[in-house]
């Protein structure tokens, strides 16, 4: 059975909590956000708590539901990319006749910690770099693990306006990823 | 169905495939077109270590930055305040 006590939170689990909302939120006021309403949220539900769970799970399934919902803020005020963005910047990574311009070099196997987290970093460097509606639709199918039928329906977007921008943030991502030397970590 | 598709096509495919099953004509072709283009299936396999690194749980080992003085500062003061009341 798990104890909850509310003056331990900020300190035993507020980095990770942050860590995880500034992954999926490309913002550090966002995340802090996230944390702090998080907390609060927390400190309200508290009785309902039936410790079952370690009180860093509990913690973390309220930032989830918290995370989503900064997310549908933040979809409110910025633009959906049209159809045709970045239509230009996916051709350029193809020639005509629809072949890679360039070879795709594969990647080393990060083994070590420092290779693990040079990795880490240069993704959540690449996803910040993404428009930001289509990091957020990239987060919330990539990171959060949701379906894109919901995603669609949360967005009000249909669901092959949903798969073009997923495989825009991809095509980007993975180029990204190629621009910041990864295929060089740890390749043979 | 054109016999072969095109890398671009198969990368939509791949990316579509981390989305949802794909119909069987589409999966087919896009089999076939990773079983002969190394560049396409190391593509297709990049999105999955992608999928894989980001769903990878943060630990409190992350050398991410954590949470800044002032904003710990500011979320405590908030959270004092519920507690007090």
């Amino acid at each position: 059975m798990n104890r909850l006590d509310a003056n331990t939170w900020l300190t035993e689990h507020g980095d990770y909590l942050f860590r995880m909302a500034r992954r999926q939120l490309h913002s550090d006021e966002l995340a802090e956000d996230a944390v702090q309403e998080t907390l609060l949220a927390a400190l309200a539900a508290q009785a309902r708590y039936a410790g079952d769970a370690t009180p860093r799970t509990w913690l973390t399934g309220i930032l989830k539901h918290k995370i989503i919902d900064l997310i549908r803020r933040q979809l409110r005020e910025v633009e959906l990319p049209r159809d045709a963005d970045g239509e230009e910047a996916v051709d350029s990574l193809f020639k005509q006749d629809g072949h890679w311009a360039e070879p795709i070099r594969p990647w080393g196997n990060p083994d070590t910690e420092a290779e693990l987290s040079q990795l880490r970093r240069a993704l959540d460097e690449c996803a910040d770099r993404l428009k930001p509606a289509m990091a957020q639709v990239f987060s919330l199918r990539e990171v959060a693990g949701m379906e894109t039928a919901e995603i669609c329906k949360e967005l009000g977007i249909t669901p092959t306006n949903c798969w073009v921008l997923l495989h825009r943030a991809r095509l980007f991502m993975r180029h990204c990823l190629e621009l910041n030397g990864f295929s060089k970590v740890g390749a043979a | 169905m054109k016999w072969m598709t095109t890398c671009k096509e198969t990368t939509e495919l791949a990316s579509r495939a981390m989305d949802e099953r794909l119909p069987l004509p589409d999966r087919l072709a896009m089999r076939l077109h990773l079983a002969v283009c190394n560049n396409c299936a190391r593509f297709a396999q990049q999105l999955q270590e992608m999928r894989r690194q980001f769903r990878i749980e943060t630990s409190d080992k992350d050398d991410a930055p954590g949470l800044a003085h002032e904003a710990r500062q500011r979320i405590a003061n908030e959270l004092q305040k519920k507690l007090g009341s």
